[in-house]
């Protein structure tokens, strides 16, 4: 059926999306917990080696094994990109909920707030705010959380704008519904599909942030692996032994791409359920 | 007839139009004259919409003309088999056939002047000068009947009125002296006085210019004021076609039958209930007196009620305040159908919606003697949570209601069974539990908003518009069912509508609205036979 392979074809972005983000999560999963090679072991007399069978990736300017320092590098900024993701999109439902729905003062001190929060750029103030926190992972993961809370609480509050005086949420309180339950219960999973995408840009954003915090030598320390850092490390090399910011750079591509398409495969999903 | 040696203009031979799978047009034959008003009545889906946008070589890329072929005079316009000739169809589209749609807001553009719209239509096809054209189109403004052409050329489609949008539109359809006139549904979207004088219009365009016309609509007693000849569509298939009185006074088709019956009107008797055998209708046999008796007692009291309508009112800006209903005077009793009819925009929504306590900024008083009061809305497409199933809209009620008054608790399991239960009582059964409104069609839908209204027992159900979103058929089957659950429930409804053959069918009183007052009320019957107030009077006339 003509239909059918509509379908089928639009589910093409779920399935490679998927594909890739498994294999990249596997083994960021897999860095936690093992490697080739240690991923801080130096050894003067391995550095600059060109990608072999021995070091898939080759190895960096100490002679560490690059494709097990991005495993593992991987991994923390995956870990950061989820845990960002979390704090901002869980906070930005909060918020962008209670304004949305209420309206009123609290919305208008809100949003002038979040106008004055956007009116900078994001990267800078996560600057600002781990040199008030100090650098470190956690605090890295925390500050990108605050920055990127506002463009989260935006989208929900829009959605949430548009939906509180639908015809079901009004028959809602005729019933004597109680607000959280209308709130979080009625209208929350109605805003799904727009959420979803801005929870999957936001990942992507948050591992780009991430990448350049850590090159900009504040967000995951050497000598722990991430995929920011090693980029920074390698640009002085970029002549000498091109796969070492190959390898890193790659990885990130894979990894936003892979996000990117399946987010939009469960998009094209979702709305095709939703009848949009 | 002298009808029957009039030059044919259009003629559609054995037309089958196909989308993808679905056969939306079948086999049609159709052939409209000069002077001729041809109607096409049907459901929506029957594919009356679809045979028109093929005509006029509109429809879609993905349609597919498996059989049959199209003749504007002599020249074939479209055939089977072969590509559609847009360059054919341009010489034709705009100056010898032109189309009026349902809804004249959306058919205009927003960011242009109306008369700079209408004058491209001359710039399109002529070659005359600027003020030639200015001159046309303001001719063209007062030929349909719009006062003050200059200020009319000058303005946006949203400064002008639906009913001025409209004879906007009709200017431009008709600026060209087109043979073929194709009007969708063009009065769907317009109150009922104002749908007649568009209807007056088009019959005089027609009577003057001795052109083709073919009118499109839902509405059978529409079709019967204005056309020559209707063809009745049902499934793409033309079920009937006639002059028009043959087939008002002897429809041939089993579903022209249904589809006369079904169209509310005051020469028919009011809806009936019909009890099924072997379902108790709870009090019925204990007696009458107790009955009226019961009817004696309000659930509702509404004393001198003005409701006003806040606009603008940011965090900066001072807000407006406009009176919408003025002066509101009402008793809902126990048990009965209270009408409400009024026109778009004559404040009947925010009067209900005041008192079901949703609008706040009132004077005066509202008084409950039920719990609780529910509304039915209009659109049963936006009334109900779209990613709930069945089961959870029907008992989310009972779960609300069992938080806020102990009488009500339940176990899930007896929510279930109520859920069950309502789902029987509005027509469907438990394998619709766990579908979503997606899943549903239009009436079924409709059925559980109503179930969904009905399921915790309320004293009170206001219903707004509750059938004007659906078709004839199942109008009826909608008004039926309301009347049925009341026998079996004794609740009270306010039910509003613009459509006053609407509203007699259903109604014990009824109320009249005009511009926020209520003008008359009344024992239905009475307000039918002797209508004291013009205006009343009017609305009676007029439809």
């Amino acid at each position: 059926m003509g239909k059918g392979a509509m379908r089928k074809f639009k589910n093409l972005y779920f399935w490679i999306g998927l594909f890739m983000t498994v294999i990249a999560l596997a083994w960021a999963v897999l860095g936690f917990f093992w490697t080739p090679y240690s991923t801080t072991a130096m050894s003067a007399a391995e550095k600059f080696q060109a990608p072999s069978l021995r070091h898939l990736f080759g190895t960096d300017n100490f002679g560490r094994d690059i494709f097990s320092r991005v495993m593992k590098g991987a991994g923390t900024t995956v870990l950061v990109g989820t845990l960002v993701v979390l704090i901002s999109g869980g906070l930005g439902i909060l918020i962008g909920a209670m304004t949305g729905y209420f309206g009123g003062i609290l919305d208008e001190f809100v949003m002038r707030f979040v106008d004055a929060v956007n009116g900078f750029p994001s990267i800078l103030l996560a600057l600002v705010m781990i040199s008030i926190l100090g650098s470190g992972r956690h605090n890295l993961i925390l500050s990108l959380g605050i920055v990127f809370t506002p463009s989260f609480i935006r989208i929900v509050r829009s959605e949430f704008i548009r939906l509180r005086d639908a015809d079901y949420i009004s028959r809602a309180r005729l019933m004597g519904v109680g607000k959280l339950r209308i709130l979080f219960v009625h209208i929350l999973p109605n805003i799904f599909s727009t959420f979803w995408v801005s929870v999957m840009i936001g990942f992507n954003n948050a591992i780009l942030a991430e990448s350049g915090m850590s090159y900009l030598g504040i967000g995951v320390l050497p000598p722990n692996a991430s995929l920011g850092n090693m980029l920074s490390d390698a640009q002085g090399y970029l002549m000498r032994a091109p796969w070492y910011a190959l390898a890193p750079g790659l990885t990130i591509v894979w990894i936003v791409l892979g996000f990117s398409l399946l987010s939009e495969g469960i998009r094209r999903n979702a709305g095709e359920v939703s009848g949009l | 007839m002298s009808k029957a040696t009039a030059e044919t203009i259009v003629r559609i031979e054995d037309l089958s139009v196909k989308f993808d799978v679905t056969q939306a047009v079948e086999h049609v034959n159709l052939e409209v004259a000069a002077g001729e008003i041809v109607g096409i009545v049907g459901e929506s889906g029957s594919g009356k919409s679809v045979t028109a946008l093929t005509l006029m070589g509109l429809v879609a890329d993905s349609a597919t003309m498996g059989t049959g072929r199209i003749l504007f005079g002599d020249t074939v316009l479209q055939e089977a088999g072969k590509p559609r000739d847009k360059a054919l169809y341009r010489r034709f589209q705009g100056e010898q056939m032109t189309m009026v749609f349902q809804e004249p807001m959306t058919s205009l553009n927003p960011t242009k002047k109306v008369g700079v719209q209408v004058e491209e239509m001359l710039l399109l096809h002529t070659e005359l000068s600027k003020e030639e054209r200015h001159q046309r189109v303001c001719d063209s403004f007062l030929s349909v009947g719009l006062k003050e052409p200059e200020k009319v050329f000058a303005s946006y489609p949203h400064q002008l009125s639906g009913g001025m949008r409209q004879r906007a539109m009709i200017a431009m359809a008709t600026i060209l002296h087109p043979k073929l006139i194709v009007a969708d549904e063009p009065t769907t979207a317009l109150d009922v006085t104002i749908q007649n004088q568009i209807i007056e219009l088009l019959r005089e365009i027609n009577q003057k210019e001795k052109n083709a016309m073919i009118f499109i609509t839902h509405d059978l007693n529409l079709a019967r004021r204005l056309c020559h000849r209707i063809a009745v569509m049902k499934d793409g298939q033309v079920v009937e076609c006639g002059a028009t009185e043959d087939v008002f006074a002897d429809p041939k088709a089993d579903y022209t039958r249904r589809l006369i019956e079904a169209v509310p009107s005051r020469m028919k008797p009011k809806v009936q209930v019909t009890v099924p055998e072997g379902v108790e209708t709870g009090s019925a046999a204990a007696g009458d007196t107790e009955h009226r008796a019961e009817r004696q007692k309000p659930v509702a009291v509404v004393e001198h009620l003005n409701v006003y309508y806040r606009d603008g009112g940011g965090f900066f800006s001072r807000k407006g305040k406009q009176k919408v209903v003025k002066d509101a005077d009402f008793t809902i009793y126990r048990g009965e159908v209270l009408g409400l009819v009024g026109e778009s925009g004559c404040g009947k929504s925010t009067l209900s919606k005041a008192i079901l306590g949703m609008n706040k900024e009132i004077e005066g008083e509202i008084k409950h003697f039920s719990t609780r009061p529910q509304m039915i809305f209009q659109d049963p497409y936006s009334s109900l949570n779209p990613c709930k199933t069945v089961e959870w809209l029907l008992t989310e009620p009972l779960r609300a209601a069992g938080e806020l008054d102990a009488a009500y608790k339940m176990s899930a399991a007896d929510r279930k069974a109520q859920a069950c239960d309502m789902l029987r009582k509005i027509g469907m059964d438990e394998k619709y539990l766990d579908r979503k409104p997606s899943q549903l069609s239009g009436g079924q839908r409709q059925r559980i908003s109503i179930g969904q209204a009905l399921i915790t027992r309320p004293g009170l159900v206001i219903a707004d518009e509750p059938v004007s979103a659906l078709d004839v058929t199942l109008q009826a089957q909608i008004m039926e069912l309301m009347r049925q659950l009341q026998d079996e429930m004794h609740m009270a409804y306010l039910f509003i509508s613009h459509d006053i053959n609407v509203v007699y069918q259903m109604s014990d009183r009824i109320m009249v609205m005009k511009d926020g007052q209520i003008v008359e009320q009344g024992k239905t019957e009475e307000i039918f036979q002797s209508p004291r107030n013009p205006y009343t009077q009017m609305l009676l006339r007029e439809s």
